[in-house]
């Protein structure tokens, strides 16, 4: 009897598990007004006194959490700053400001096969791809078969991939990241490419993971994508949370702000100049 | 409250570890894909390079002051040199060509420039078999070279030529991200630097104005011990060792804190 509660306690507390916890970051990108990319360039600039940089705030006082089992969809216009917030989660850049902690393996498929090298066979690739990921050959070597099933390229796996179609590389890059067993997947646009054949099994192979128990955060202008695969969805308007809950709910506010103002809001434009 | 800033779900040191060695074993892979004789070429290049550069010099450049047998004094300067310049001009790219890891992948940026050394490294090694074999086909066409234990100094001294090269490898990768002519740059500094450096000529027949200024030159210190610990079967200057291993603190020093200091804006110019 004890045991049996301690065990429905232990999964309460699994299920409400936060796995990524954002607090209040901030992202600004320091860039420059006009471009110079050489150093001849800019030595005249600077002697002009011409070199002036502006402050772009990607995100500002984003707080969220990620919990077990909860799905979360993030939409909003172009530029609201989605991308740069799956990239912090992700850790592939590092906050202004605030910080975010993650728990558990966190997967960020930013890009299929992100580190391909196009002269080298698939099956190169494979360890290539896995090594940009942390795996170790040895690792990548018990993954392989499932991999190439996955995959089913046949003997085409042991050609160079720059004889393969695009197809064939975003499958081969979907097997791999799709066959580590994250806890959280992190996807941003990639599924929305390919023929439909590709896109029925990523889809399959999507609902196979979530049952077993995989989060997802994505990123998608697909609404339908969102609404059968989150059930909880995040609004950035503005370089801001406009909005956090249920998905059904936050994707309505969404399309009734989008109809009200099909113009981008550039009110409090983030182009800013700060000299 | 100061707000804490801090990355979220960092490669863990294995992960890192794993990811640079799969790197390393690609870049060696891809480097004589191609070839009908592969990895041979790494014996191969500094041989033929040594053969040209022997032929050429020897007529031009008098041998004056050069007490250890021509061929072996080239090659072994040369090896020593190549390295250096083998790493740096591959580091020097290496953020840049590798901007879509940077910007899609978790992999920590200093694994680009370190995988490019540690690549370099193994040519390096392959090169020093190429050193033995002049000094073995030398010594049996009669000229005066004798193999001593002291070829193994070559353990201790060659972290300084590594850290040396990476050093100045990581300083600059991290220009070439903001500024790219500083390729154009650095391939007219290396011609300097190669021609200013005793090579195929001896340090003897310098003015004395420029064997001052030679002595600011780290390689010209490389190129020395290498060249007393392999060819001469010297124990090594140990105060040459010293000045290798100092200006190869000095580039890491600044290479380090350079890289550090701008590896969070890589991925807005790459």
């Amino acid at each position: 009897m004890n045991e049996e509660l301690r065990e429905t306690n232990e999964n309460i507390e699994k299920e409400s598990e936060v796995l990524v916890d954002v607090r209040d970051v901030s992202m600004c990108y320091k860039i420059l007004v006009e471009k110079v990319d050489n150093l001849k360039e800019y030595v005249v600039k600077l002697l002009k006194r011409k070199i002036k940089y502006k402050e772009l705030w990607a995100l500002k006082d984003v707080s969220l959490q990620v919990k077990r089992g909860v799905s979360l969809g993030i939409i909003g216009r172009n530029g609201a700053g989605k991308s740069t917030l799956l990239k912090l989660i992700s850790g592939v850049l590092e906050p202004t400001e605030g910080e975010i902690i993650t728990k558990g393996n966190i997967v960020p498929l930013l890009k299929l096969g992100a580190g391909f090298d196009k002269n080298a066979t698939g099956r190169e690739n494979i360890y290539l791809n896995g090594a940009m990921m942390g795996y170790s050959r040895k690792e990548m070597d018990e993954k392989m078969d499932s991999i190439l099933a996955f995959a089913d390229l046949g003997t085409d796996i042991d050609l160079p991939l720059k004889n393969y179609s695009s197809g064939m590389v975003s499958i081969l890059g979907f097997s791999i990241a799709v066959d580590v067993n994250p806890d959280i997947l992190i996807v941003d646009e990639v599924l929305s490419v390919g023929d439909a054949p590709f896109r029925e099994k990523c889809a399959k192979k999507i609902k196979e993971l979530q049952e077993k128990g995989t989060t997802f955060i994505i990123v998608s202008h697909d609404q339908s994508t969102i609404l059968r695969m989150c059930q909880e969805a995040v609004w950035i308007n503005n370089n801001r949370i406009a909005d956090f809950g249920d998905t059904k709910t936050v994707m309505d506010e969404y399309n009734q702000y989008c109809k009200e103002h099909p113009e981008r809001d550039n009110s409090q434009s983030k182009y800013a100049r700060h000299e | 409250m100061k707000l804490r800033k801090r990355k979220a779900n960092t490669f863990t040191f294995r992960q890192a570890r794993n990811a640079l060695f799969e790197m390393v074993r690609h870049n060696i892979k891809l480097q004589y894909r191609n070839s009908i004789l592969g990895v041979a070429w790494t014996i191969l290049n500094p041989l033929l390079t040594m053969i040209v550069l022997a032929l050429v010099f020897s007529r031009l450049l008098s041998n004056r002051g050069i007490t250890i047998d021509y061929p072996v004094y080239i090659m072994c300067g040369n090896v020593v040199f190549s390295f250096m310049r083998m790493c740096t001009s591959q580091c020097l790219p290496c953020i840049v060509s590798n901007g879509d890891l940077l910007t899609k992948t978790r992999v920590p940026h200093i694994v680009f420039p370190l995988s490019t050394a540690l690549s370099s490294s193994i040519n390096f090694a392959f090169s020093i078999i190429a050193v033995l074999l002049v000094m073995l086909v030398r010594m049996w066409s009669g000229a005066d070279i004798t193999f001593s234990w002291t070829i193994i100094m070559i353990v201790p001294y060659f972290p300084a030529l590594f850290g040396f090269s990476l050093g100045v490898g990581l300083i600059l990768c991290v220009i070439f991200v903001r500024f790219r002519d500083i390729k154009h740059l650095y391939g007219i500094f290396l011609m300097l630097w190669t021609y200013g450096t005793p090579l195929f000529y001896s340090e003897t027949i310098l003015s004395d104005k420029m064997a001052t200024v030679e002595l600011f030159n780290p390689m010209y210190h490389f190129v020395k011990y290498f060249r007393e610990v392999v060819a001469l079967g010297d124990a090594g200057d140990f105060k040459t060792l010293g000045i290798c291993y100092a200006s190869a603190a000095a580039a890491m020093i600044v290479g380090l804190l350079l890289f550090n200091w701008r590896k969070k804006v890589f991925a807005l110019y790459v």
